[in-house]
């Protein structure tokens, strides 16, 4: 398995990461087809939304259903756009293929992928892997790191996946239901009831979501600071929505201009609480009303699901992936929740790669060029003879 | 003159109701789309069945071979993420798997929050059972979305 031979594609609910693991960067685009009110005549497929002139009420038809792959017609359309030569330009029948999957993925779905990489796009040997253990595998091994717990904090949930000696713990993996989407739903939400609105605005809701929102160390204090009067309220913050005319992209004013009025035509969103209340959901689930534990919780459930010997070696080596980790003071919350939480006598320690979004995508590539790896692969003749069983065999997911 | 009126039609909405809603607005959460499809009317569908890919006449030896079986997947892999789930649930009845999980309730009090304003509520309204801070909250609440939209 040569890394110039082998595609990684991290098909994710919200985007998409696709390239040659022979590349230095992967092709990040939203793994959806969208359609704009004022361009009639097409649906944008993926990256093609860089040439919408106006995003406004976009409408999305995603492949995925509660974060498992339910709509092949979509997905098959967005893939056929990234392998055609509007993107990469890969016959694939003549690449090893490397995607990802979702924990837990359905049984007939996981069938429906390994078909359609066979028997549609004619691959010569393909990988199914979770996201999450293409980013342990990548981690060279060390003796800090003979197990590591994953938090992967993506658009449709977040799994808590603690891997002893590389290997996942099934029984001990945690699903918290409450991923990018319900915090951009709950944000447009909150922001129509008390604004303006913006149910319709996905697109540029979850550009104002990345932009302003950030996670609070102290809830309540900055619930008090929040509700101060202007002049002396640090999180009060106006951002300027896109008109798609003079402006095609959001920004957040920065603190100064708080208290100055809205220039000629600019539409504001004043934003307190919402900047903090919204990234608190994957902290308190509850918040909303789902009977679920915030990710703190779950991890440490997570690893007590895990055999004792392990618990030093799982808080030592924490680890935080996935778009929805990107939120700033993210990976410090985690840390203090988790001390606060966790016997006294461990270390704890919490680390977040450079890029989280593109994490899974780097240690695909970095995985593709090493040997291990091709004996993990199911090559063309093996499906031929023996189709779906030898991928139930070959594959941990 | 507002208060009376009110009166003549006082309605308290009971468990029930009141559970049956935030279940909607749960629903609500994990919806894509809040609007409908802005080409759903258009004479010319993009998402009509093409019958026959290739309108120009260009057809490859096994291209016939290749649109029966992506029609055949469709067909055979078009399914609900709900029937996905129940089948996932016959092949594996035991956990560990998709239904175990899930993370439980939190060992945590839940916090409430005002619905109007989003800061810290101490106070229900006795309708519908919206959170609200304080008196304007509530009045913005009482005009704005109490009981209206019934479940």
């Amino acid at each position: 398995m040569t890394a110039s031979g082998t595609l990684v594609l991290d098909n994710g609910a919200s985007l998409l990461k696709a390239g040659l693991a022979s590349h230095k960067d992967p092709l990040v685009m939203p793994n959806a087809i969208m359609k704009a009110k004022s361009e009639r005549r097409r649906p944008f497929i993926g990256n093609q939304i860089d040439e919408c002139r106006d995003a406004s009420g976009l409408f999305y038809i995603l492949g995925f259903q509660k974060g498992y792959l339910v709509n092949w017609d979509v997905q098959k359309t967005v893939w056929d756009h990234v392998f055609g030569k509007d993107c990469l330009g890969l016959n694939l029948s003549r690449l090893n293929v490397v995607v990802t999957e979702p924990f837990f993925n359905f049984r007939s779905v996981q069938e429906a992928m390994s078909e359609m990489m066979f028997e549609e796009y004619d691959v010569a040997g393909l990988l199914r892997a979770n996201a999450g253990d293409l980013c342990v595998a990548a981690e060279p091994a060390r003796p800090d790191n003979l197990c590591c717990l994953l938090v992967d904090a993506g658009y449709s949930f977040t799994h808590v996946v603690p891997y002893i000696q590389g290997k996942k713990r099934r029984e001990a993996i945690r699903r918290i239901d409450v991923g990018g989407k319900v915090l951009t739903n709950h944000l447009k939400e909150i922001i129509s009831y008390r604004q303006l609105h913006v149910m319709d605005e996905t697109y540029v809701m979850n550009q104002l979501k990345e932009d302003c929102c950030f996670v609070s160390q102290d809830w309540r204090r900055d619930m008090k600071q929040a509700a101060l009067p202007p002049a002396d309220n640090p999180i009060l913050r106006h951002y300027v929505l896109p008109d798609f005319t003079s402006l095609r992209r959001g920004y957040m004013k920065p603190r100064d201009s708080a208290a100055a009025p809205a220039a000629e035509g600019e539409q504001l969103i004043r934003l307190t609480n919402e900047r903090f209340s919204v990234p608190e959901l994957l902290f308190h689930p509850s918040d909303v009303g789902i009977q679920q534990m915030g990710i703190p919780e779950a991890i440490v459930e997570a690893v007590s699901a895990c055999p004792p010997e392990t618990w030093p070696h799982l808080y030592r080596n924490i680890r935080l992936v996935g778009g929805s980790s990107r939120f700033p003071g993210f990976r410090d919350r985690v840390y203090a929740e988790v001390r606060a939480l966790a016997p006294d006598e461990l270390p704890v320690k919490v680390t977040q790669p450079e890029d989280s979004v593109t994490c899974a995508w780097r240690a695909g590539a970095k995985l593709a060029g090493e040997s291990r790896f091709s004996s993990r692969l199911v090559t063309r003749a093996q499906w031929e003879e023996h189709g779906f069983n030898i991928c139930l065999d070959t594959f941990d997911v | 003159m507002g208060s009376r009126v009110r009166a003549a039609s006082y309605v308290v909405l009971d468990e029930a109701a009141r559970r049956r809603r935030q279940r909607k607005a749960l629903e609500a959460l994990e919806l894509d789309n809040f609007h409908d499809d802005p080409h759903a009317n258009l004479v010319m569908h993009k998402k009509a069945p093409k019958f026959d890919e290739s309108l120009d006449g260009k057809t490859r030896p096994d291209r016939k071979r290749k649109a029966r079986s992506f029609e055949y997947f469709k067909q055979r892999f078009r399914k609900t993420f709900s029937s996905l789930l129940e089948e996932e649930q016959q092949l594996e009845p035991d956990p560990p798997n998709y239904t175990s999980a899930a993370a439980r309730p939190s060992a945590r009090p839940e916090r409430h929050l005002c619905a109007v304003c989003g800061f810290p509520s101490t106070y229900t309204c006795v309708q519908c059972g919206t959170r609200y801070c304080s008196a304007r909250c509530l009045h913005t609440h009482q005009d704005t979305r109490c009981l209206k939209w019934t479940s």
